[in-house]
């Protein structure tokens, strides 16, 4: 029993590997010379973290979702432009309420995760000023711990805020948006009424005259 | 176990797993956030007093069903630009130049590109260069991370949930016309009233769930 164990996960291992390596071999050389993107590479990998991430996210979104909603052409026009509008307010409401908290998390946290040797005696709460370091795990940059820490606590905060703000916030938008929308079409079936009512009277005038 | 070491080992936990690894935290607290709002999700239903029991036995499922088809193609997707893009840099196939000038004066080059070699565990680069390809890793972590993200969440889960919600839409109106035509080849017999629980989801409804459900992306 257990040699078999053994032989199936020697076995899923060599697979793996031997798709990772297909994988990898299709994949071109890339060999990185210029120092202003080797910059920008590691200006990434320092200071990206989840605030910008989402920021990223939701204006890539906003780019997105609302056309693949438009071209849904499985449901009427009406729900498309309700739909659309509905995921652009959720997509606002969101990435306002999601950097907000997770850099305020980040901040808090980044507060109180210090290294003894940078607490000084005259800072205000200087005893809490430790509260977050790790203490078992040895790290020589604290930046990437406290950028973790702040979004897993800012996770927590934003299932309250999800209810208080967000949801709130995205239904106010979204009654925006669908009225403007109907304003619109208002204003659109006006147009076509009063450019339909002019050329029906000028056909009428037209038959007059030929009569 | 005190709540003072619970505490402490909680901060170790962070600080071991994610303490280096950006690209790692992003997509974890991703899977934890769209966990965390379809059990909001889930719960804003199962509290609602104003859903009858027997809608909320079907609402659950779905709700459930949806937010599994969310956190799988964000982890699938995320997860699978996050890995390629790490063997990539860790088997020496995408570096900066300083470092495969390094692996080529060195007699490394024949490994380049073998899922068993790994630049910085095989190849004992000096500190300097260590830290540089330490940047340049954690930098192409984040974009592989943040790009997975992106086709997964504004792309690929859309287009999904539009195709299952248009697909769900059709069965629930077919359902419902059935049952409009057993009705109606029933009215000559004694009719019996339905509780009204057990209706069975009119397109209206089938809209309503779609369009107007706050599902939120934490």
């Amino acid at each position: 029993m257990a040699v078999n164990s053994i032989g199936s996960k020697n076995f899923i291992s060599r697979t793996t590997n031997a798709l990772s390596q297909r994988i990898v071999n299709a994949m071109p050389n890339m060999t990185v010379s210029s120092q202003s993107t080797l910059n920008a590479v590691k200006w990434v990998g320092q200071k990206i973290s989840s605030p910008q991430n989402r920021l990223i996210l939701g204006a890539s979104a906003l780019m997105t979702q609302p056309f693949i909603d438009l071209s849904n052409k499985k449901v009427d026009e009406e729900t498309r432009k309700v739909s659309a509008a509905r995921t652009v307010a959720k997509i606002i409401a969101g990435t306002l309420t999601g950097v907000a908290v997770r850099s305020g998390c980040i901040h808090g946290i980044d507060a109180f995760t210090k290294f003894a040797s940078e607490v000084t005696p005259n800072m205000k709460f200087a005893r809490l000023r430790t509260l977050f370091t790790p203490n078992g795990v040895v790290l020589h940059d604290l930046n990437q711990y406290k950028k973790s820490l702040g979004t897993i606590v800012s996770l927590f905060v934003m299932l309250v805020t999800n209810f208080l703000i967000d949801a709130p916030l995205t239904k106010f938008l979204t009654n925006k948006f669908v009225d403007q929308i109907h304003k619109k079409d208002a204003l659109k079936n006006q147009k076509s009424e009063s450019i339909d009512s002019i050329q029906l009277s000028s056909k009428n005038k037209e038959v007059v005259n030929e009569s | 176990m005190s709540l003072s070491s619970m505490f402490n080992n909680f901060k170790n936990c962070v600080a071991r797993n994610y303490g280096e690894h950006p690209g790692k935290m992003l997509i974890h607290t991703g899977i934890i956030g769209w966990v965390l709002s379809s059990a909001a999700q889930v719960a804003a239903i199962v509290i609602n007093d104003k859903i009858p029991k027997e809608q909320k036995m079907y609402l659950i499922p779905q709700e459930i069903a949806d937010a599994g088809v969310n956190i799988a193609s964000f982890y699938l997707i995320t997860q699978s630009f996050k890995s390629l893009a790490s063997k990539l840099v860790s088997t020496g196939k995408w570096l900066p130049k300083t470092v495969r000038t390094f692996l080529d004066n060195n007699g490394y080059s024949n490994n380049v590109g073998k899922v068993a070699f790994d630049v910085l565990d095989d190849a004992k680069l000096p500190a300097d260069l260590a830290s540089s390809y330490k940047g340049f890793s954690d930098g192409i972590d984040v974009l592989a991370t943040t790009a997975g993200s992106i086709l997964s969440c504004n792309i690929v889960t859309p287009i999904l949930r539009n195709q299952i919600a248009a697909r769900r839409q059709q069965t629930g109106i077919a359902k419902l016309n059935a049952n409009k035509s057993s009705d109606s080849s029933e009215s000559e017999k004694p009719q019996i009233v339905k509780p009204q629980g057990l209706r069975a989801p009119s397109m209206t409804d089938f809209q309503h769930r779609l369009y107007s459900s706050p599902n939120l992306k934490i």
